[in-house]
């Protein structure tokens, strides 16, 4: 019984991770009708950016100074800002010159640009020799570095003299908080009843007199800083991220999206906890399942797209001719 | 082609088959230049042949070429092949160019079998590189672990290919744009992780130990001295995969000019309207997916026996995601834009081997660069010239 506990709360906590990057896929799909493949990265790069101004700043001594939740906000606005310029950039150069060619165009150049920032990060985190060492010296924590290329230990920011179960009700906490800003501000806000309403249809809504342009880049932004704490949330549950996690975390984000409903928000939801459950169900209870348990998600993926493609929550489309 | 109206200003001395010889030879120094010299000298010819190109598409003339070449096919043909004889020996004493050479061909061929897939059917694959693992991996069991003749295991290595293409094609007859990507994406992750969990097929280690093809005693991966002269152990084999690009080269033009690629380009362009032409959609999918495979399947097998060594990292999603860049480089649907596009890329690759860090970056960027400055890439598809197509018919109208 304590352990099916101790699986639940880990699949849902996977599964707010993936979440969050799915809601970021959605958000995307719903304004411009694209998939921007490198959401993925994007959160990676917060994460990293996290982890670099983590660096900085402890070094600068601003942990001695300032309480640590004020420490951590500050860096979270850090990695906030640096995301949201990091989403204004996909839209300028891989989502709008491609806004009337076919759909596999963005697809393919926001697949690059994934590959762009994957490997800008590869190149600046393997020379910083040792971030955890100086951030040690100064007074934070450092973590055991495990093998693998290049990873980098993420520095505990959560809730540092907490458990890891503490820790990771405070990364439920905060992934319900998210989705429930989320909520109200789609549906409550002015902003995001135009995005609903551009999402439904674009030219309807710029007749009645929505600034369509505006309404996609504030997306972008705020995409962009839902991807960023979705990283960071990333790199506390794993407590270590590589460069390269973006691929995978970006593609499974994908799924969960597909499998609930690419076109529906909620649909991520029950599409990330599903893939989570899957996943983590595999690695506890088939024996030596954890080498498979993504292997089995993927199949899962392929059969819902095969047999649901709508997914779970979305509307079937019949296409008209 | 704004000027499509106006003549083109080709002089007028190449309109004959010595200006076809001519063409032929500024193509094959150029070719030997780039692949052959040092690194800058390399580069800077590849720059100024990519600018050139760039030009004479703007002027229209590379349609020219192409119509000159066809029609005086004989000498077009003769000269190339007795060119594509003389290549590997001018590489006889480079041991690295000669490797650069076979690596340009095993990629041309995989990049040919995804444009069958991305270029003609508009279904963008992300598995190319799982082709070419099932290929080199059949190879590599059946001759390492069974001791098969390698011949043997090469025709099985295309039979499994093929069947996996059937396998991965099936599902996506179903699903379209995205979730087309994603099923591939999601099997070529799926793939590279199968690759290494497995330890019958050496994890992350790898087969090694795979047998090279021979000739009856004579091994194609061997240094042999003709004529008292000793050539490099890669000319032999080199010899082998020019003749099996050449071959692939044909079988893709055959396609794109027969009723099969005109059905394939009429699905990219609209399904239902092609639904209601009466073209077996499901059968054309499935033959774009397992002709792509077997083109894959052999690539994949001639890199492993020639490398006598397969491992998991050479058929990841980098590998998938370079040739795609191929043959969005080169030109989709456009069988030599895509060998054109292979050929720079890994020569890149092959040339930028010292910066091995910024490879990804540099594709990354490329790829970027091309879909935003010139999404059709190098050298674009052409416009179809049905004369060619129903020719025949035409000739005996005519006679008639």
């Amino acid at each position: 019984m304590e352990l099916l506990f101790g699986q639940i709360i880990n699949a849902i906590l996977l599964g707010c991770t993936y979440t969050l990057v799915a809601i970021g896929f959605s958000l995307f799909f719903g304004v411009m009708d694209v998939v921007v493949f490198c959401a993925g990265d994007i959160a990676i790069f917060g994460a990293f950016s996290i982890m670099g101004a983590y660096t900085i700043l402890a070094s600068a001594g601003i942990f001695s100074v300032l309480p640590f939740t004020v420490a951590v906000f500050i860096l979270l606005l850090v990695a906030s800002i640096l995301c949201a310029s990091l989403g204004l950039l996909t839209y300028r150069f891989s989502v709008k010159p491609f806004e009337n060619t076919s759909a596999l165009m963005p697809l393919l150049s926001t697949i690059a640009l994934g590959v762009v920032i994957k490997e800008v990060l590869g190149l600046v985190f393997q020379r910083v020799v040792n971030p955890l060492a100086k951030a040690a010296a100064s007074g934070g924590e450092a973590l055991a570095v495990q093998g693998g290329r290049n990873p980098q230990a993420m520095p505990v920011l959560i809730a540092p003299d907490g458990t890891i179960t503490e820790r990771n009700l405070i990364i439920i906490g905060v992934t319900l908080f998210l989705l429930l800003a989320l909520f109200l501000f789609l549906n409550k806000t002015k902003i995001g009843l135009s995005m609903q309403a551009i999402s439904q249809n674009k030219d309807l809504s710029r007749m009645i007199g929505i600034n369509v342009n505006r309404i996609v880049i504030l997306t972008f932004v705020i995409g962009g800083v839902l991807l960023a704490i979705g990283g960071f949330l990333v790199g506390s549950y794993n407590t270590i991220i590589r460069f390269d996690n973006g691929t995978m975390y970006g593609t499974k984000g994908f799924a969960a999206a597909v499998v609930g409903g690419l076109s529906n928000i909620y649909g991520a939801i029950v599409g990330g906890m599903l893939l989570a459950f899957v996943e983590v169900f595999v690695s506890g209870y088939i024996p030596n399942g954890t080498a498979y348990s993504s292997i089995i998600a993927f199949v899962v993926v392929v059969f819902f797209i095969v047999f649901k493609p709508e997914g779970i929550i979305g509307e079937k489309t019949v296409e008209k001719v | 082609m704004k000027d499509q109206g106006t003549k083109p200003s080709i002089p007028n001395f190449l309109y004959s088959a010595l200006g076809v010889l001519m063409i032929n030879l500024i193509i094959f120094v150029l070719l030997y230049v780039i692949i052959a010299a040092e690194f800058a000298v390399s580069m800077i010819t590849l720059l100024c042949t990519i600018l050139v190109m760039l030009y004479l598409d703007k002027k229209g003339l590379i349609n020219e070429i192409f119509s000159i070449f066809i029609k005086y096919k004989r000498t077009a043909l003769i000269s190339t092949v007795v060119l594509a004889l003389i290549f590997p020996l001018m590489l006889a004493d480079k041991r690295y160019i000669a490797h650069i050479a076979i690596i340009v061909t095993v990629y041309g061929m995989a990049a040919l079998g995804l444009n069958f897939q991305m270029g003609s059917t508009n279904m963008v694959n992300f598995a190319p590189a799982a082709f070419m693992g099932i290929g080199a991996y059949s190879i590599a069991v059946l001759t390492a672990k069974f001791g098969m003749s390698s011949w043997v295991a090469l025709a099985i290595a295309i039979l499994t290919s093929g069947l996996m293409g059937l396998l991965i094609g099936i599902p996506t007859l179903r699903t379209k744009d995205y979730y087309l990507s994603l099923v591939t994406m999601a099997l070529q992750l799926a793939f590279t992780m199968v690759l290494f969990n497995i330890p019958y097929l050496g994890g992350p280690n790898g087969i090694s130990g795979v047998k090279p093809l021979s000739i009856g005693e004579f091994s194609l991966v061997k240094s042999y001295t003709v004529f008292g002269v000793k050539i490099a152990p890669q000319i032999p084999y080199l010899y082998l995969c020019i003749l099996i690009l050449a071959l692939f080269i044909y079988i893709a033009m055959r396609i794109y000019i027969s009723r099969i690629g005109l059905s394939l380009n009429t699905i990219a362009q609209d399904e239902v309207a092609a639904n209601c032409l009466g073209i077996n959609i499901a059968a054309r999918k499935l033959f774009a997916f397992v002709i792509g495979a077997i083109f894959c399947g052999v690539a994949g097998a001639l890199y492993g026996s020639y490398t006598s060594y397969v491992g998991p990292d050479d058929f990841g999603f980098p590998k998938s995601l370079m040739i795609i860049c191929m043959v969005i480089l080169g030109g989709m649907d456009n069988v030599v834009g895509v060998v054109t596009g292979a050929f720079i890329l890994t020569v890149i690759t092959e040339k930028l081997r010292v910066f091995s860090d910024f490879q990804q970056l540099v594709y990354g960027l490329i790829l970027l660069t091309v879909l935003i400055v010139r999404p059709a890439g190098l050298i674009p598809k052409r416009v179809r010239n049905y004369c060619m197509v129903f020719k025949k018919n035409i000739v005996k109208h005519t006679q008639d």
